[in-house]
């Protein structure tokens, strides 16, 4: 099996390297022919005004490229849409401005893992307006339409943590719309996954105290608990997360106290409302939060 | 059109005419993107369409814009302002139709904020009314200035009165067979 | 003959008066490359504010809504405010003067045509003291675009300023249509008129193929809004989608609509500058009308990440690869035109030259944009940034540039400074170089378009920064062209009627020209009547 972004990544380097032959050539033609021809060098112009074989040939060859280079991503193509075969399904939905994954019963957020060597398939749907999944690395982008469920296969040969981003603009923290997708080698991804599925644990905390007295329980889900949002992400395992905000700051409980003192500092225009909590209770909200792993 | 031979190159070298032609043509596109929006959210929208829409009444209401099609044609064929005056009875005749369908449907809750259904058939059938409308005005105008002086009306403004009525008429032809027809077959 | 300023020309009555009351095509020629000249610097200073923010990341400059505020309005004023009227404007000035006409076949339907367009930029820009301008982007998806998620009046203006701008557009359309059709010199057929009229022969079919279903998208979008409609609601199973489809039905004939009538300004300087005739005239006439018919099959391949099905998928793969056939006839044809001339490089022919170069690069990546499985990696991202400005700056813009250094004495009666042309030129095409060669490796490492800011770690920052020194030195150059034209008009080298030695018929009469543009006008039996009018000797064939 060869990932999609491989094949796309051989397919680039083949296009790209016929483009560039083709700038250098016409590029060198248009030079070459400005300054063989500048006025200095030469007297009486020639007055010629056409040559229907040439014509012919400079329609033909580009075309005959063309052909070519069509073929070219035909193959690609067959190699992304058949190679594969699904070892998983992930459901991917877009929010504004936040990604909510789900595999099985498991919900998480933001960050997306994978276990290297499988082919995940995931399905694409948006809550809201138009969103796009895009990992560069792992290969093309695909939308995510609200009203419709489009579909992308991952695959990552190896392990390690690959950036992504919302490329379909969606409102104004389109930009804070950052997607971690994490492979890692199969037995550490199980891993992962019973963790996810565990309900959190339960705290008996005041950071605990103070989220579920307050508005904090009609956006969010922590399983477990008397929280049960589904407008914001769930925050079941939050602690266990790379970033904040989907990418807006990174994970610690000094982040997580700045982030929930003032959301719209750090992300502007965030569905996240400032939640007037005391000193203390920021405190122990973001512990509480941090200690969800 | 009254068979004239000289008539067809008109419609290309005749400044007013030719504009006229180049005008519709970029109308129909424009209806073509609504005829299209209908028909891509047409089954969606079927069952509430069967259920609302009268064929019969409608059909009735769009023999008369049909039949004007002929009024108009004899109007710039004679540069008869009767003609046109009968021409817009017709046309009259079918928006009064049209508005009677519109107070049916929307004193049964049938609106462009209803449901999918009202918003494309309120939507496309209002832009074809509007387009009537316009043609009614320009009906009017022609023929309240060939009554009041004789011969004051350049006679290319006959034909072209005459050219966008039976653009409006030939829109109906589609509208109605997408509507209304395809609603029931 | 003595040159005349440009606020003069008119022939009697109160200037103000009279440019409001005027039906002459030369004036309303005038007044639309005003009006896109206004918006090119409204849209330029957006840009600006834009690459500002972006030079660094996480910045806070401005906020994400009015970043997205100045996106959106950055991309309608640049292409429907300043582009669009800057080429009618000269369409406008040049066609009758090209044809032998005295004006165009409606004047006043032409004075109409330039208001509706010039009101509809105005209530466009209305919209910032209105409650906030338009969000959503220049093409304004739903369901972002919607009420639901766009409440504010912004997409309201969109729709309204579109609308009569568009209404606009197509009547002068149909006006450029009949003139070209109806209105030529005696003996100037179809196959000897000059390439700039056919490329806006084809440039005006193509606006009124195209703008009516922007405006049939827009009224849709205005019913969704204003009256409670579903036409692109998910929740009452609506299709998001039928505005893509309708957008760029429009929105990729735009493209050429915006490139055709450049491509025949370019046509017409690079034969004068070669003084030599276009090579493959036929081909190159023939070309844009391949063009134009195939710019409606391609619309598609701006929704390859929308889940198309695969037929669709390979439809417009290859007919989006197609139209670059005829694309790449234009190129080869303009270079085999220079091969044995006797190339002058006077600033319209740098620009001339400069914009082959730089449409090269835009049309290569282009192609690339039409593989399906790279168009995926790239598209939404800076990567089509920088191709549409390779497209729209380093070709459009450098070739109107062409234009502009070739007519303005034309226009005016005075030269513009070759001194200062040359630092135009070079400051422009080194600035838009570094402004957007970068962007294409950005977005391929995942910047996508359209984000108000960027993290830190993703190391986009120092490519951004340099991008927006590029933008900075792209204001210079602005800076250095008005300069320009304002020392020109007061005080350049009075040009005569025929300053480049020209073949077509505008150079045949006074510069500029009188209100009814011609007092003889030479026989025409040729593509090349003043040339032949000149070489009695060596006239080309009939």
């Amino acid at each position: 099996m060869r990932p999609p972004a491989e094949s796309i990544g051989n397919l680039a380097v083949i296009v790209g390297a016929i483009a560039l032959l083709i700038f250098v050539a016409v590029e060198g033609a248009l030079v070459y022919v400005v300054w063989r021809y500048r006025a200095s060098r030469t007297t009486t112009p020639a007055l010629f005004e056409g040559h229907t074989r040439l014509e012919i040939a400079w329609t033909a060859i580009p075309a005959l490229t063309l052909v070519v280079v069509f073929a070219l991503m035909l193959g690609t193509l067959g190699e992304i849409g058949a190679a594969l075969e699904p070892g998983m399904r992930v459901r991917a939905v877009g929010h504004q401005w936040w990604w909510e994954f789900t595999y099985g019963d498991v919900v998480t957020a933001n960050e997306m893992h994978i276990p290297v060597g499988t082919a995940v398939e995931v399905d694409l749907l948006s809550a809201d307006v138009n969103h796009s999944f895009w990992v560069p690395e792992l290969g093309g982008k695909i939308d995510m339409i609200p009203g419709q469920t489009n579909h992308v296969r991952l695959l990552a040969r190896r392990a390690g943590v690959y950036e992504g981003q919302c490329a379909e603009f969606c409102g104004v923290e389109h930009a804070w719309m950052r997607i971690r997708v994490v492979a890692e080698p199969a037995d550490e991804f199980a891993r992962w996954l019973a963790a996810q599925a565990a309900p959190a644990a339960a705290a008996a905390t005041d950071g605990e105290r103070v989220f579920m007295a307050n508005t904090c329980v009609s956006c969010h889900a922590i399983r477990g608990t008397p929280a049960t949002g589904r407008a914001g992400p769930d925050l079941t395992h939050v602690g266990a997360r790379a970033t904040i905000g989907a990418g807006v700051l990174p994970q610690s409980v000094a982040d997580l106290r700045e982030w929930l003192a003032d959301p719209q500092r750090y992300k502007p225009g965030s569905l996240m409302p400032r939640v007037p909590l005391s000193g203390a209770d920021l405190d122990a909200v973001a512990a509480y939060l941090a200690a969800l792993r | 059109m009254i068979a004239d031979a000289s008539r067809a190159p008109a419609l290309v070298t005749n400044r007013t005419l030719l504009g006229m032609v180049l005008f519709i043509s970029s109308e129909s596109i424009f209806f073509f993107a609504v005829v299209v929006a209908y028909l891509a959210n047409r089954d969606a929208g079927l069952a509430d369409a069967r259920a609302n829409l009268d064929l019969l009444r409608t059909a009735i209401f769009s023999v008369a814009l049909f039949a004007s099609s002929g009024t108009v044609a004899v109007a710039a064929a004679r540069r008869d302002g009767r003609w046109i005056a009968a021409t817009f009875a017709l046309g009259a005749i079918f928006l009064g139709g049209q508005g009677s369908e519109y107070l049916r449907l929307l004193q049964t809750g049938v609106g462009p904020q209803s449901a999918l259904f009202g918003t494309t058939f309120f939507t496309l059938t209002g832009l074809h009314g509007l387009h009537v409308l316009v043609g009614l005005i320009a009906l009017a105008a022609l023929a309240l200035a060939s009554r009041s002086r004789r011969g004051a009306v350049r006679p290319v403004a006959w034909e072209a009165v005459s050219i966008y009525w039976h653009f409006v008429d030939a829109v109906w032809v589609v509208v109605f067979t997408v509507v209304y027809v395809g609603t029931f077959v | 003959m003595t040159a005349v300023p440009l606020w003069v020309l008119r022939p009697g009555g109160s200037r103000a008066a009279g440019w409001l009351r005027t039906v002459d095509h030369k004036e309303i020629g005038v007044l639309y490359i005003g009006m896109g000249a206004a918006f090119f610097i409204l849209g330029g200073l957006e840009s600006l504010v834009i690459r500002a923010q972006l030079a660094t990341p996480e910045a806070h400059l401005v906020d994400p809504e009015l970043y997205d505020q100045l996106f959106t309005v950055h991309g309608v004023t640049m292409i429907l405010l300043a582009v669009v009227p800057l080429l009618v404007g000269f369409a406008n000035y040049l066609v009758p003067l090209m044809i032998g006409a005295p004006d165009v076949a409606y004047p006043r339907l032409n004075a109409l045509s330039f208001w509706l367009s010039l009101v509809g930029g105005i209530v466009l820009y209305f919209s910032w003291i209105a409650g906030g301008a338009p969000d959503a982007g220049w093409f304004s998806y739903p369901p972002l675009a919607g009420r639901s998620f766009a409440p504010s009046p912004g997409v309201d203006y969109y729709i309204l300023g579109l609308a009569v701008n568009g209404a606009g557009t197509i009547i002068g359309a149909i006006n450029l249509t009949a003139t070209i059709l109806l209105m030529r010199a005696p003996g100037l057929r179809v196959s000897r008129l000059p390439l700039f009229v056919w490329m806006v022969l084809v440039t005006s079919i193509l606006i009124l193929g195209a703008y009516p279903a922007l405006s049939a998208a827009l009224v849709m979008l205005f019913v969704d809004r204003q009256l409670g409609g579903h036409f692109f609601d998910p929740t009452a199973s609506g299709q998001p989608l039928l505005w893509q489809h309708l957008f760029w039905f429009f929105g990729h004939p735009e493209v050429y609509i915006m490139i055709l009538p450049v491509m025949g300004m370019v046509s017409e300087i690079i034969p004068v500058f070669s003084a030599k005739p276009i090579f493959g005239y036929r081909f190159v006439a023939a070309s844009s009308v391949a063009i134009a018919f195939l710019s409606f099959g391609v619309w598609a391949h701006h929704m390859f990440a929308v889940g198309l099905s695969a037929f669709e998928t390979f439809f417009f793969a290859a007919s989006s690869m197609l139209i670059a056939v005829p694309t790449g006839v234009k190129i080869f044809n303009w270079i085999a035109t220079m091969v044995g001339g006797r190339i002058r490089l006077a600033t319209p022919m740098l620009f001339a030259i400069g914009f082959i170069a730089m449409f090269i690069i835009g049309g290569l990546t282009g192609v690339s944009l039409a593989v399906v499985p790279l168009d995926l990696e790239t598209t939404d991202t800076y990567f089509v940034v920088a191709h549409l400005h390779y497209v729209l700056f380093g070709g459009t813009m450098l070739g109107f540039f062409a234009g502009v250094y070739y007519w303005f004495p034309k226009m005016t009666g005075r030269l513009l400074s070759e001194r200062l042309g040359r630092w135009h030129f070079w400051t422009t095409f080194v600035g838009l170089n570094v402004t957007f060669l970068p962007m294409h490796w950005v977005g391929i490492q995942g910047m996508a378009r359209r984000m108000w800011t960027y993290a830190a770690d993703t190391g986009w920052g120092p490519w951004n920064f340099v991008e927006s020194l590029g933008a900075a030195l792209l204001a210079v150059s602005m800076l250095v062209f008005a300069a320009n034209l304002v020392r020109s008009i007061r005080a350049g080298a009075i040009a005569g009627d025929d300053p480049w030695d020209g073949f077509t018929l505008e150079w045949a009469t006074t510069s500029p020209p009188p209100p009814e543009n011609f007092r003889s006008l030479p026989a025409v039996t040729g593509r090349r009547p003043l040339w032949d009018a000149k070489h009695p000797d060596r006239r080309d064939a009939a």
